[in-house]
């Protein structure tokens, strides 16, 4: 028994250490390592910000290192308090909790390492570089469509929409949900919000069933994650609805939302521009790290014409957010295409 | 003070019997009045589409809870009934779904993928709890850190597996289960029913079920009675693999894929209705029939959340009050027991 779990105990430490992040070695012939605090792997957005982050840093000179903070704020304090300690060049953080990474944010600066924060906009201490593509935006654009397709049904802006948000306690789809009611203010539609409880596809799926039953006559559902769209349009197809028959909008792009509009499920699909975001760190990496000054202005990232200001949080760009139909769903410009720009990107001179 | 029972407050027979089928049905006794209340305070509540959603919502988890049920009444548990469930769903995924990750096996004639699909996830399932079953029976190792361990590991693997990346597109037999119906009622439904009516028999009826009570409430005096403890526990484990992965096959049915969260937030859930169903944390008692009350019970509850449009941060208030009102009305449903029965 006792040889049975030392061996276990061996083999589980050989595994930790062949997998290892941490490699000094190979970081020999980079300008430096930067570390990618990513706030959970459950999530096809953020798993493909890890390869973006690491492909486009690469074009620029960085080894990039992802951590997974299995979307607990502890943990991803805990990442960053140890990744101070491995010499970085940088952090690009996509925090777990806005409020809750603040501290260590503060602490890396002050040890002198830039903060670089990756999607999830940080306005309560100053950072070295913001690229968002604005999650109230997403709200804002998403909230345009929907007008636009309760007009094309019902001649005018009304008519009853159900809203499935991701888990309550994500501020970024609250953040949407405030872009999206906010503009719809003041339109005669009626809007029925629930959550799906820690973003999971089947809750999201059940709220729709119930729902359906007691509105039948609801005329769109928007769900803040394409992930959650492929559950609801599998209870409208079980319900034995045809695709359009109730309308759906999602967002963030991910793949399953472009094969839902290649379907006729999905109508439109509000795109969080991955790797226009993950490009633009790396744009600027070289002028973070140098401890240079980012000069305001617009710039051309993959293609998008993004603007770059100097917020009280520090240098902030953004990038607009795309809106995907039927007839540019194929465009190899969304990262639900998963085609990343193949021209490398450039360090801005 | 006194610990003798006073024989006048002894019921008669028939006052008893009625008494003890109270006390063993007060779940569902609970269940009915919840179901009454919404139907007459919320509005469109009442409605069989509203009852069908309850039964057909309350699948995974009350396929889960037998699993869970059979390990806590052998004296043990299976921590990993949530990730074991969300591997079966994402290995048939990845093997006939078309989208995404997905390899989209296409098998001759087509319908062969159903049972494929289920065999896989249920072989899935049992191997996972036959390597739970292993190191809590043979190696003595306790079964909350086994199954913890596993709970992660696996969930784990549907991360790697998937690279992240949610499935989609599964091909139309295998969407079967979610979309078609018998006598108005879906086939989720239908299964739900079947494995507790299944599970239920093999409890209360066959000498596997009893071994399993009896092993929960004294394993040393069950062993002396010449019980094969090992293989009985062991084969509860595996059963509640197995059950997992079936679970995991119908919710890749209902969601028409598998992403690496699925089914996140189900063990708690499965938790709570075991409790609730009055199956004793201690081992050696509980039945199924209160368990899938109170996975009806907890169904219900989300779903008139869901149909009232409350704030979703009260459902996890609910359960939890539910559970501790559970607690204690079992500790009170003892104490009846001893003064009255």
């Amino acid at each position: 028994m006792r040889k049975f779990l030392r061996l276990c105990a061996g083999a589980v430490l050989a595994a930790a250490i062949a997998v290892s992040p941490i490699s000094p070695a190979s970081a020999q012939d980079t300008k430096g390592t930067i570390y990618y605090l990513v706030p959970t792997l459950l999530d096809e957005f953020q798993t493909g910000s890890v390869s973006a982050i690491e492909k486009f840093m690469g074009d620029v000179g960085y080894e990039v290192k992802s951590l997974d903070a299995q979307n607990r704020t502890d943990l991803q304090l805990n990442q960053l308090d140890d990744v101070l300690n491995l010499d970085p060049a940088a952090l690009i953080i996509a925090a777990v909790d806005f409020d809750a990474i603040k501290p260590g944010i503060e602490k890396a600066r002050e040890a002198g390492v830039p903060v670089m924060i990756f999607d999830r906009q940080i306005t309560s201490t100053p950072s070295d570089l913001t690229s968002v593509a604005g999650t109230v935006e997403i709200g804002e654009l998403a909230a345009g469509e929907i007008k636009r397709l309760l007009e094309e049904k019902n001649g005018s802006a009304t008519g009853k929409v159900l809203q499935i948000l991701g888990d309550p306690g994500d501020p970024y789809t609250l953040d949407i949900q405030k872009g999206f009611e906010d503009t719809m203010a003041g339109t005669d539609v009626d809007i029925i919000t629930q959550a799906a409880m820690q973003w999971e596809a089947s809750n999201a799926g059940s709220i729709a069933q119930d729902q359906l039953l007691t509105n039948p006559d609801i005329d769109l559902i928007f769900v803040h994650a394409a992930h959650l769209a492929v559950a609801v349009a599998a209870v409208l197809e079980a319900q034995g609805k045809a695709p359009g028959e109730i309308m759906l909008v999602s967002s963030n792009g991910a793949p399953v939302g472009l094969d839902l509009i290649r379907k006729g499920w999905e109508q439109v699909e509000v795109e969080q521009p991955l790797y226009a975001q993950a490009a633009a760190l790396a744009m600027f990496a070289d002028k973070v790290v140098n401890g240079e000054e980012l000069t305001p202005g617009t710039y051309e990232v993959t293609g998008l014409p993004s603007t770059l200001t100097v917020e009280e949080w520090g240098p902030n760009i953004k990038i607009p957010g795309a809106v995907i139909t039927a007839d540019n769903v194929d465009d190899p410009k969304f990262w639900g295409n998963l085609q990343p720009p193949a021209e490398p990107v450039s360090p801005v001179e | 003070m006194t610990a003798i029972t006073d024989d006048s407050q002894r019921l008669g027979p028939r006052r008893r019997a009625v008494l003890e089928f109270a006390l063993d049905n007060l779940v569902w006794l609970i269940l009915l009045v919840v179901l009454v209340v919404f139907s007459l305070t919320i509005p469109r509540f009442f409605q069989i589409g509203i009852l069908l959603n309850i039964l057909e919502q309350s699948t995974f988890v009350g396929v889960i809870a037998v699993g869970l049920s059979l390990t806590l009444i052998a004296g043990h548990m299976d921590l990993s009934v949530e990730s074991v469930m969300a591997l079966a769903a994402m290995i048939v995924a990845l093997t006939f779904g078309t989208g995404g990750a997905g390899s989209g096996l296409e098998l001759t004639p087509a319908f062969l993928a159903f049972p494929v699909s289920l065999a896989m996830a249920l072989t899935v399932g049992a191997l996972i709890g036959l390597f739970n079953g292993t190191l809590v029976v043979r190696f003595g190792i306790n079964a909350f850190i086994v199954t913890l361990g596993s709970y992660i590991l696996v969930r784990g693997m549907v991360v790697a597996l998937s690279g992240g990346r949610s499935v989609y597109g599964l091909p139309d037999i295998l969407r079967v289960m979610a979309v078609e119906r018998i006598a108005g009622v879906p086939l989720t439904a239908w299964a739900l029913i079947l494995t507790f009516t299944v599970f239920a028999f093999i409890l209360g009826r066959t000498p596997f079920g009893r071994h399993l009570m009896m092993i929960g409430g004294n394993a040393v005096a069950t062993y002396r009675a010449g019980i094969d403890v090992k293989r009985t526990v062991t084969i509860a484990f595996v059963l509640s693999g197995a059950l997992a992965g079936l679970a995991g096959w119908l919710l890749a049915s209902r969601t028409a894929g598998a992403t690496a969260n699925l089914g996140i937030g189900m063990l708690f859930q499965a938790f709570a209705a075991v409790v609730i169903g009055g199956v004793s944390l201690k081992g050696g008692q509980g039945r199924l029939s209160g368990v899938f009350a109170g996975v009806l019970l907890l169904t219900s509850i989300q779903t008139a959340i869901n149909v009232m449009g409350m704030p979703p941060h009260y459902t996890q208030m609910i359960q939890g009050s539910l559970v501790l009102l559970a607690v204690l009305l079992d500790a009170l449903k003892g104490a009846v027991r001893r003064r009255y029965l």
